[in-house]
């Protein structure tokens, strides 16, 4: 009887660790990597697995032997920064700039901060950024691979992007886009720009796995979809439509995998829907009046950088006050 | 729709195993120790000495202050001594002794089981008998009922609460008298709700016990239609959440009113009692009986299903003694809870003896209860989320661990309750309530502190 335990309330623990909610962002990927291989074939798969391995190397590599302390790669949070990062570059990018990115992803957006919960800036995107940046041509070379099944894709869209096409050319250029293909997987893009219904089967898994809450990834649709629908409706032959908005470029990625990240997004809901609607808006901007096609990821860089402020204002609603 | 409180709460599994095991009376033991200390405020003052003989009943330790408590003895024989002796947490506090002779019982009291359903009128004497019985609070804060029962003057209650929640997982012993004693729990309501001058009372129930929903609403139906005194007694379904329970998000749930930061029930009409406490008030107000016994679960996922029980215990029984009639620890068995699994505390000291709140021992295994190794914190908000109170666990733990105690109470960390959902739900395994209930404690002193100058 001398054994017993003894230790403060609660007695209980719920089942939810950070692995598991790791685990559950990795398999709420998974419909989106499956069809990007499918697509884009063996170099997507290269680019995966380069980008995965690297990330968790790293980590494991940086923790042991630079920071001397336990090593965390068993929390999957690099697999989910490395998942995310090849994700968002094309499957014709070299194993080498696959690499950089994840150098910088892990080794310098998440582990010069301290790891896991201290880092300000999403990592894949900074991983991803600083490749945009530095290997502008490598990042932008939209050429479709030899992919697994056979798929046609509308002619003339082969080389680019619906938003760098509509960029470039204007509404019209993308007047015969069919947005059904859109849902499906055939647009070009980076890997998990391809399909919105494998990218919203992951938000609904989330969702029912209580992994995240809906406000941000909802908040920064809803400002897409009003951003554009105003200007669509003022000059609809200058402006794209929000439906093309909200289906096209890394906006349901970013919206629901990376904005969401609990580290770098707010703690509070309505945190959350300031954070949203920023995202929105600073995406919108660029890509109706910027230099780059797509501003998913610096919007969400952006707005990653107010969320101390953000925390510091609001705070969540107490009992009896 | 379903009424529940509005801010946080988790759904820990039910867990309710030994809900269909009927009260047992447990056989009364060669020798109890009773301990002076069974209520919250001050431990009362034994008035008897070794070597005298006492009655069941008989008052054995009174009241050191407004705010604490009668004891009586629950057993007849001879006292064998008054003295330190460990309590469940290990540490001392004085005991009376008492070696068991017989079963004699004080003059008045009525043991019978017919059910006496008229009121008396005098609301004076109505709580003299309950604050003469030792009536506490029999929800966890052991509270003395009398006290409860008089609002401060200028103060009226719109609402007598009755809980029968029993929102904590495991705990099986509410939900039993619910469903035996249904009637008298109901006539202790409207004894009380007279004396707080004829307020509404609500029986406040969890959607996951519809029998005891049943029962409960059924014996307000018959009591209303046979007897007087009985209007404006209701039960209430809640959803499941917890903390159900807990005194403010009870209030929040039945009433929509939310008690302010440091205040009282009362300042928002509120008055809410356990349902065990409102049978305590029927058997001291109609009965005579003082409150010498409770109700108890023996429970855990590693006992079999012949070893659950709900007992009916009498005050000062050694916990071993209760364990050994149930059937034996399980081997398994790494923490024995007094109390819920959320807000219970861990035996120590299973020489240890039974007190009026008394609730369970409850037996879970290593695999249960040892808490996972700490990492860092995720900012995943899922401690923020859970808090009943709104309270934001992973800014005060930062907070806490810097000592800050200006942000602490700016942040509200008084109104903790203590109710353990954010450590329940942190994936990161962050200690959050014990660092919280620490600095807790040291900011209410300073608050204090500031009062009395
Ligand atoms: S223990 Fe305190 S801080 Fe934690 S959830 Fe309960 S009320 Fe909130
Ligand atoms: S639940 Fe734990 S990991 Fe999540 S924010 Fe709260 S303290 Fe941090």
């Amino acid at each position: 009887m001398d054994k017993l335990l003894v230790s403060p309330s609660p007695h209980l623990h719920t089942k939810t660790s950070t692995k598991s909610l790791m685990r559950d962002v990795v398999i709420a990927l998974l419909p989106a990597v499956v069809v990007s291989v499918l697509f884009y074939g063996w170099s997507e798969l290269l680019v995966l697995g380069v980008s995965v391995a690297s990330c968790v190397l790293l980590e494991y590599l940086i923790t042991k032997y630079l920071l001397k302390g336990a090593c965390t790669i068993g929390d999957w949070s690099a697999v989910i920064t490395g998942v995310l990062l090849a994700l968002n570059l094309p499957a014709t990018t070299p194993w080498w700039v696959v690499f950089i990115g994840a150098v910088v992803a892990i080794g310098v957006a998440k582990m010069t901060f301290g790891g896991l919960g201290q880092n300000l800036f999403n990592p894949a995107i900074v991983g991803r950024v600083f490749l945009l940046i530095s290997f502008p041509t490598y990042m932008t070379d939209w050429t479709k691979p030899q992919g697994f099944i056979c798929n046609a894709l509308a002619d003339g869209y082969t080389g680019a992007t619906p938003l760098g096409i509509a960029k470039e050319g204007g509404v019209a250029a993308v007047e015969g886009l069919d947005y059904m293909d859109m849902l499906f997987f055939n647009i070009g893009g980076s890997a998990g720009e391809l399909s919105a219904i494998a990218l919203l089967l992951g938000f609904a898994y989330l969702l029912i796995r209580r992994v995240i809450r809906p406000y941000i990834t909802l908040s920064i649709l809803a400002t897409v979809a009003v951003f554009s629908g105003i200007f669509w409706a003022i000059n609809p032959a200058e402006y794209t439509d929000p439906l093309f908005n909200l289906l096209t470029g890394g906006l349901l990625l970013g919206s629901i995998f990376m904005a969401t990240d609990y580290v770098t997004s707010p703690m509070s809901n309505w945190g959350g829907v300031i954070f949203g609607v920023g995202i929105g808006l600073i995406t919108m901007l660029i890509r109706y009046f910027g230099a780059y096609p797509e501003g998913v990821s610096f919007a969400i860089l952006i707005m990653n950088s107010v969320v101390p402020l953000i925390n510091k204002w609001c705070h969540t609603k107490k009992y009896g006050r | 729709m379903m009424k529940t409180f509005s801010i946080g709460g988790i759904h820990p599994s039910d867990s309710k195993i030994s809900k269909d095991c009927k009260i047992e009376v447990l056989p009364v033991p060669s020798k109890v120790f009773i301990s002076v200390a069974q209520h919250l405020g001050a431990p009362a003052t034994p008035i008897v000495k070794a070597g005298d003989q006492v009655k069941v009943g008989q008052v054995i330790a009174e009241p050191a202050g407004f705010i604490s408590a009668y004891v009586h003895s629950s057993v007849s024989g001879t006292v064998k001594s008054v003295g330190p002796r460990k309590d469940l947490a290990g540490n001392n506090m004085t005991h009376i002794e008492i070696d068991v002779e017989g079963d004699e019982w004080i003059e008045g009291v009525d043991l019978t089981d017919t059910l006496v359903t008229a009121i008396p009128e005098d609301n004076k004497a109505i709580l003299d008998k309950i604050k003469m019985c030792g009536v506490v609070g029999l929800g966890g804060a052991t509270f003395p009922a009398h006290v409860k029962l008089c609002p401060p003057p200028g103060k009226k209650a719109d609402c007598l609460i009755l809980n029968g929640a029993e929102c904590e997982p495991y705990l099986t012993s509410d939900y039993r008298i619910m469903l035996e004693r249904s009637k008298e729990i109901v006539v202790g309501a409207a004894i009380m709700k007279q004396v707080l001058g004829g307020c509404p009372a609500v029986i406040g129930i969890e959607e996951n016990k519809p029998e005891a929903i049943k029962a409960m609403t059924a014996a307000v139906a018959e009591l209303q239609s046979t007897a007087k005194g009985y209007e404006g007694i209701s039960v209430m379904t809640l959803k499941k959440k917890y903390p159900q329970g807990g005194e403010k998000q009870l209030i929040d749930a039945v009433m929509g009113r939310q008690v302010k930061s440091m205040g009282l029930p009362i300042d928002v009409g509120a008055v809410v009692q356990n349902v065990a406490t409102s049978l305590a008030v029927y058997e001291a107000v109609q009965k005579n009986i003082p409150l010498i016994t409770n109700v108890m679960t023996i429970t855990g996922d590693c006992l079999p299903m012949e070893k659950q029980h709900n007992y009916k215990f009498r005050i000062g029984m050694p916990l071993s003694y209760i364990a050994e009639v149930a059937g034996g620890v399980p081997a398994e068995a790494a923490k024995i809870i007094s109390g819920g699994p959320m807000m219970g505390k861990a035996i120590a000291n299973m020489d240890a003896t039974t007190v009026k709140g008394s609730s369970s021992l409850l037996y879970l295994t290593a695999e249960q209860t040892v808490r996972g190794v700490e990492s860092a914190c995720i900012r995943c908000g899922k401690c923020a989320e859970a808090c009943p109170m709104g309270l934001e666990p992973f800014l005060l733990q930062k907070y806490a661990r810097n000592s800050m105690m200006d942000e602490l109470e700016e942040n509200a960390i008084q109104d903790c309750i203590e109710c353990g959902c954010c450590l329940y739900s942190c994936p990161a395994n962050i200690p959050l309530l014990d660092i919280i209930r620490l600095a807790k404690g040291d900011v209410i002193k300073i608050i204090r502190g500031r009062g009395q100058r």
